[in-house]
């Protein structure tokens, strides 16, 4: 109910707003069925607040989990594993890979660790199948010739078949699957697949090094000091591999975003949702953002941006200098939500110093991942358009919370 | 022209006699009815053995289990390694079976409690399975109140749990149980208090789960059962696609090379048939009893268009003098025959159908107390059954046809012989002393045959069951020649009652008719005291057995094993304190596992053998030859079998065999074979220390306790009973009596059965008297004219029906002795491969022979009365 009233107020807010192309009939949605963890994706974006730090953040949360310190020394590879004493862990994946024959495609993965509170855990943990942990895992492909949007999810608990190791990046789903295999030039294989006949297979390798998001090595998220994350992110990654298709094997290229999160922090409740994007520019240059939509329609002063220059510094800019402006929408033939699929981004370049805007237009309308029970969001492949409509570059654009079910979902 | 010949003809007179017509319509559609009850329910108790899981998500593409024993879950992260990033569904299965638990078991039947499957299942990878058409089932957010709880508080508490279960709609409804309610059940030794934690998802396209079924969570029912880190077996689901079923064959060839030894793939068909095959040999026999019914009502089908034949010679003879050719009044018969199949065949399905309701119960009963849990209520309509059985009632009246057919189209034109004439036209098939001795020669040689073997060992007594039926044909026929003997002795009454001078009279012209009846008598009493015999020599047997066998003083096992499908197992520490219990002086502790010798199914079991030497328990049928046996110290290479089987694996003492266990294949040689009746897949045993070696655990299946002569058993079982509930103590006499009481269920299907042949044997009887006294209506009229009364007439016919009666009684039971001999030595041994002793119940025999006479002269009193009133020129 919320939802709504501030669905209408943000429509109002961005004045005429004009739908995109109709849906293409050839949607493809390969579902799989589950009803879990949509709290590791709210938290996912509501983590990316970066404030500057405040004193006396508490160590541990009520339940025991612990929670990012100021200061804190990252150790690598380790630090690429997974993290057991925090409540949500995340690698998530995103990028644009061109086939030899100029074929393109978008693809998400996403690898999620959720743990139950220390303090619930009586029993002993069954090493086959822990009671402990759980693992979600999304993956997304968009072949965007066909427009044809495919995504599947698996859901499993720690045990034989999902697990996160401690020493390095070593992560599985069934058979999905993301690895570190070389911890010198951290390079990282992906696996997943989609049904029987189509299956992604990539080789990561880091363009530009390992960014840390946030202040002190602690990303913040809200007034409450305990909501914070640890914000790792391979800004570019060189992908090659392949995507099999019915049709075929395509060799493909590209390039590919991965964030790696690491909290404990609990939603807050005036947030009805997030719209999230991460700009990679053909000049080396990157952005992350996102801006925070609170129930009353208005952007959460946590809403941030930041810039990754050519030679890694990274430039936080507040909420203040952050606008997402709707250039049209989409409506899902699935769920009837009504997503702002093509967005102006108006920021400021601190290389110039002058005020910027880019176009994020969507390489397919439909990429929402709906239907399999799961959190329903857009999480789509763009292109970066400057006002004179020349390309720029490639962006993700993750847009939650506008299917009205978000804070249903959470309660 | 057939078609007007069939309207004017066979209909014209189907409608002048609606009575016979009708009568002959359901003679065959009983005896169809019969028939098809029994394959309906035989269908329904085996569709009711299936692999759950199907039930729960998208069926699985083929399985593995283990070549022995469990499978440890350590194999599932190697076959995820192995089949790297393919796409596929490793689904680990975890099955053991549970009761509810019953505070008061005094008085309580064995298996009077149902058996519920519990099926452990990972609850949240199994969500991954669920496919598009069912969307909005769930596991986790069922509890009241709220509508989710996605990742909440409440979805860790139900994964930590080792308490919760899921339960089927229809089980929700029986118990009146609600989410939050507990249902304490028996799982091994252990009361255990299951807690609702929701009802298992159903989908409107996917059968109901059955009511008898309960999901738990695998990790916890490994911890309830006492099982972890184990697994029945491990399930495959390929996802579809339009190159799924090449990845399915790649992937089970992968996967079968990497079990190599270890385990072994089966499809989910595979599964099925093993699980029919276990009640083959029960189904195929009862299926045979079922065709007595339809038999019997061969011969009257027979009887009544061979009757039909002679009442209208003369409109045959108009009708070939018409220039009607043989071939068409041979097709008209037969035709005819057809029809009255068709409709008895459908009316026989639908009276079948409702029959079947009923003896779904009694299938369903047997095969729980001898094979596996089976919760069938109901059994569906089949339209293969259905078409099976119209096509056996048409093909049974088109046998039956055949002759009077023949008969038909062979009279001549113009036909002007006498009605008298043609009664006394011979049959010279029936009236061949000849053939009816050949054909006993036949069964006496068909005896010598060997069983028919299939997979799974399976054997069908073809000899047997031929050799019965040439001693029953062959018994009919020579029958015929006994009732002339009978009324020539008999003939002296006549000085007494004109009655018995007129009816013996009659019956040394011993006509077609009379024959026919009293070989349909015959065939429906031979069934029914070859049966009695056999069930008499079956409980006479097993009386000493028992009493050989069950001689301790106290029986113990799970309280959950309630059939002999069960899992549910007796831990160490439990039977050690039992055995230890100063009030017990002896203790044997049994161990077994269901295994597979060659695709062929039988039990695996560990005892103290030193025990059977302690106190001689076994019934030899091959003793063993030296004590070795005995000694756990020389024992590891031996092994006793029981008779089912040597004769199911073809082994004998001095033979060797080898047996796949979890430490390998062993090679044990055959020490000893002993009698063992309660169960026909076959028990190998080996000394229960070595047992318990090669499977790596001392779960034990029961235990059997001498107690101290100083003390009652019935103390040391109230005692026992007090300490450990889940446990299910029974003394001597309460498992005797259960045994026998289970025994006899099994046959109780069997009499009704008889009960149906002799009904239509009797019916059969009175149309004979009936068409009979039809042929005589001038002597009749004659009779009446002489001044006899009414009562006088029936008399007559009363003592004829009684003559016929003791003809068929007197054959019957002489020619059962042979059956019985047959049932027993060769169709009893070569199916189930137990050996029985011959008694025969002579008390039975004589009701059986008495109840025949008596409801056949009372049938035949009433037709003569009906027939005494006959106008001379009546057609029918």
């Amino acid at each position: 109910m919320k939802i709504s009233k501030s669905h209408r107020l943000s429509r109002r807010q961005v004045g005429r707003v004009t739908p995109c192309a109709p849906p293409t009939a050839n949607q493809r949605v390969q579902k799989t069925k589950t009803c879990l963890l949509l709290l590791c994706l709210v938290s996912s974006i509501l983590l990316l607040v970066s404030v500057p730090a405040l004193a006396d953040t508490p160590t541990h949360t009520p339940d025991g989990f612990a929670l990012p310190q100021s200061g804190h020394a990252f150790s690598f590879p380790r630090d690429h594993g997974s993290h057991d004493d925090f409540k949500i862990e995340w690698w998530y994946i995103t990028g644009h890979l061109f086939g030899d024959d100029g074929r393109r495609f978008g693809f998400q993965a996403t690898f999620f660790r959720s743990a139950a509170s220390p303090t619930d855990q009586t029993l002993a943990n069954n090493p086959g199948f822990g009671h402990e942990k759980l693992f979600l895992a999304h993956m997304a492909l968009l072949d965007v010739k066909s427009g044809n949007f495919i995504h599947q999810q698996r859901l499993n608990r720690d045990g034989w078949d999902a697990f996160s190791a401690t020493n390095g990046l070593d992560v599985r789903n069934s058979n999905w699957s993301l690895r570190m295999t070389d911890t010198n030039r951290e390079t990282m294989d992906l696996h997943g697949s989609f049904g029987n006949e189509t299956s992604l297979q990539l080789e990561l390798q880091p363009r530009k090094p390992l960014v840390i998001f946030g202040q002190n090595s602690v990303s913040r998220k809200a007034a409450d000091p305990s909501a914070a994350s640890y914000y790792l992110t391979f800004p570019r990654l060189q992908a090659t591999g392949e995507v099999r298709l019915d049709a075929g094997t395509n060799h493909v290229h590209g390039e590919a975003w991965m964030d790696h999160e690491i909290s404990s922090s609990q939603l807050g409740t005036e947030q009805a949702g997030w719209d999230w994007c991460c700009l990679q520019f053909k000049d080396g240059r990157e952005i992350m953002a996102y801006r925070m939509r609170r129930k009353d329609g208005t952007q959460d002063p946590y809403s941030t941006l930041a810039w990754v220059s050519t030679n890694d510094i990274i430039t936080h800019l507040p909420s203040t200098e952050l606008k997402m402006e709707t250039v049209c929408t989409w409506k899902s033939p699935v769920t009837g939500a009504v997503y702002p699929v093509s967005i102006r981004l108006q920021t400021r370049d601190p290389q110039s110093n002058q005020p910027v805007s880019f176009l994020l237009e969507p390489l397919a309308d439909n990429q929402e991942l709906a239907g399999n029970g799961g959190p329903v969001y857009w999480e789509g492949a763009c292109r970066i358009r400057d006002e004179a409509g020349k390309e720029l570059g490639s962006a993700f654009l993750e847009l939650t919370g506008y299917d009205g079910n978000l804070q249903k979902s959470l309660r | 022209m057939i078609g007007l010949l069939l309207r004017r003809f066979t209909l014209r007179h189907w409608r002048s006699a609606p009575r016979s017509t009708a009568l002959q319509i359901l003679i065959l559609a009983l005896g169809i009815a019969v028939f098809f009850s029994i394959r309906l329910a035989n269908r329904a108790a085996v569709g009711s053995f299936q692999n759950f899981t199907g039930l729960l998500s998208q069926s699985s593409d083929w399985q593995i289990n283990a070549t022995a024993g469990e499978l440890p879950a350590s194999v599932l992260g190697e076959l995820r390694l192995a089949m790297g990033d393919k796409p596929l569904e490793i689904v680990p299965v975890l099955e053991t079976t549970a009761v509810l638990a019953n505070t008061n078991k005094i008085g309580e039947h064995i298996g009077a409690r149902a058996t519920y499957h519990l099926l452990g299942l990972d609850l949240v990878a199994v969500q991954n399975l669920a496919s598009a058409d069912d969307n909005d089932r769930t596991w986790f957010n069922q509890q009241s109140g709220a509508t989710n709880y996605t990742g909440g508080n409440r979805f860790w508490q139900l994964l930590s749990q080792t308490n919760s279960v899921f339960i089927s709609p229809a089980l929700a409804k029986t118990l009146h149980l609600n989410l939050g309610d507990h249902l304490p059940v028996v799982v091994d030794e252990n009361v255990v208090n299951l807690e609702i934690a929701g009802i298992i998802p159903t989908s409107p396209a996917r059968p109901q789960p059955p009511e008898n079924l309960l999901v738990m969570d695998l990790p916890a029912l490994q911890t309830i059962g006492h099982r972890e880190g184990k697994l029945d077996r491990v399930e495959f689901v390929v996802p579809d696609g339009p190159h799924a079923d090449l990845r399915r064959s790649e992937l089970r060839a992968k996967i079968a090379a990497l079990g190599q030894g270890r385990w072994q793939v089966f499809s989910p068909a595979d599964r099925r048939a093993s699980a029919a095959t276990m009640t083959r040999a029960f189904r195929m026999n009862l299926t045979i009893l079922s065709l007595i019914g339809l038999l019997v009502g061969l011969y009257l089908i027979f009887q009544s268009l061979d009757g039909a034949v002679v009442r209208r010679r003369e409109e045959i003879g108009v009708l070939r003098s018409l220039g009607i050719t043989e071939k068409t009044i041979r097709r008209v018969w037969l035709l005819e025959a057809a029809l009255l199949g068709l409709i008895s065949g459908v009316l026989g399905a639908l009276l079948g159908w409702g029959g079947a309701q009923f003896a779904v119960r009694f299938v369903g009963r047997t095969v729980n107390a001898l094979y596996y849990a089976t919760t069938v209520q109901f059994a569906q309509l089949d339209l293969t059954e259905f078409s099976i059985a119209v096509a056996l009632a048409v093909a049974a009246s088109l046998v039956a046809g055949w002759w009077p057919a023949r008969q038909a189209a062979r009279i001549p034109p113009a036909q002007i012989l006498s009605r008298h004439a043609a009664s006394q036209e011979r049959h010279t098939v029936l009236h061949s002393a000849g053939l009816g001795f050949a054909l006993l020669a036949i069964g006496a040689a068909l005896i010598f045959l060997p069983p028919l073997r299939f997979s799974g060992a399976l054997r069908f007594p073809l000899g047997g069951y031929a050799s019965a039926l040439a001693l029953i044909v062959g018994g009919g026929i020579l029958c015929g020649h006994l009732l002339r003997r009978i009324a020539k002795a008999l003939r002296f009454t006549g000085q007494y009652s004109l009655a018995a001078k007129l009816a013996t009279s009659h019956l040394m012209q011993t006509s077609s008719r009379h024959r026919l009846a009293v070989a349909g008598l015959l065939c429906a009493i031979t069934m029914a005291a070859g049966m009695l015999i056999l069930v008499s020599s079956f409980e006479t047997t097993m009386r000493g057995w028992i009493s050989n066998t069950f001689q301790a003083d106290l029986y113990i096992r799970s309280d959950g094993a309630q059939n002999p499908s069960t899992q549910n197992r007796i831990s160490p520490a439990t039977w050690h304190t039992i055995a230890t219990n100063p009030m017990v002086a002896d203790a044997n502790v049994m161990q077994s596992a269901a295994i597979e010798i060659g695709g062929v199914s039988t039990m695996f079991v560990g005892v103290d053998m030193g025990f059977s030497q302690r106190h001689p328990n076994l019934t030899w049928r091959q003793p063993p030859l030296d004590d070795k046996i005995y000694d756990p110290a020389q024992n590891e290479h031996l092994a006793l079998i029981s008779e089912s089987f040597s004769d199911r694996f073809r082994v004998r003492r001095g033979d060797s065999i080898t047996i796949p266990t979890p430490a390998g294949n062993k090679q044990l040689t055959i020490a000893g074979v002993f009698s063992d009746y309660g169960n026909e897949r076959g028990a190998l045993l080996v000394d229960r220390r070595h047992f318990a070696a090669w499977y790596g655990d001392e779960l034990a299946t029961s235990l059997i306790l001498f107690t101290r002569p100083d003390v009652a058993p019935d103390a040391v079982q109230s005692d026992l009973e007090a300490q450990f509930p889940g446990l299910s103590i029974m003394t001597n006499r309460y498992l005797r009596t259960e045994i026998l009481r289970v025994f006899r269920q099994t046959f109780s299907v069997t009499y009704a059965l008889e009960l149906i042949g002799i009904i239509v044997a009797v019916i059969g009887l009175g149309m004979t008297l009936s068409s009979i006294l039809l042929d005589r209506r001038a002597e009749l009229t004659t009779l009446r004219a002489l001044g006899w009364r009414r009562h006088e007439m029936a008399r007559a016919t009363a003592v004829e029906g009684a003559l016929l009666s003791l003809c068929g009684v007197i054959g019957g039971i002489v020619v059962s002795l042979g059956l019985g001999w047959i049932l027993i030595y060769i169709i009893n041994k070569q199916s189930f491969g137990w050996t029985l002793q011959f008694a025969i119940p002579w008390l039975a025999l004589a009701a059986l022979g008495l109840l025949v006479i008596a409801t056949g002269t009372v049938v035949a009193y009433f037709v003569g009365r009906w027939g005494s009133g006959l106008p001379a020129d009546r057609e029918e």
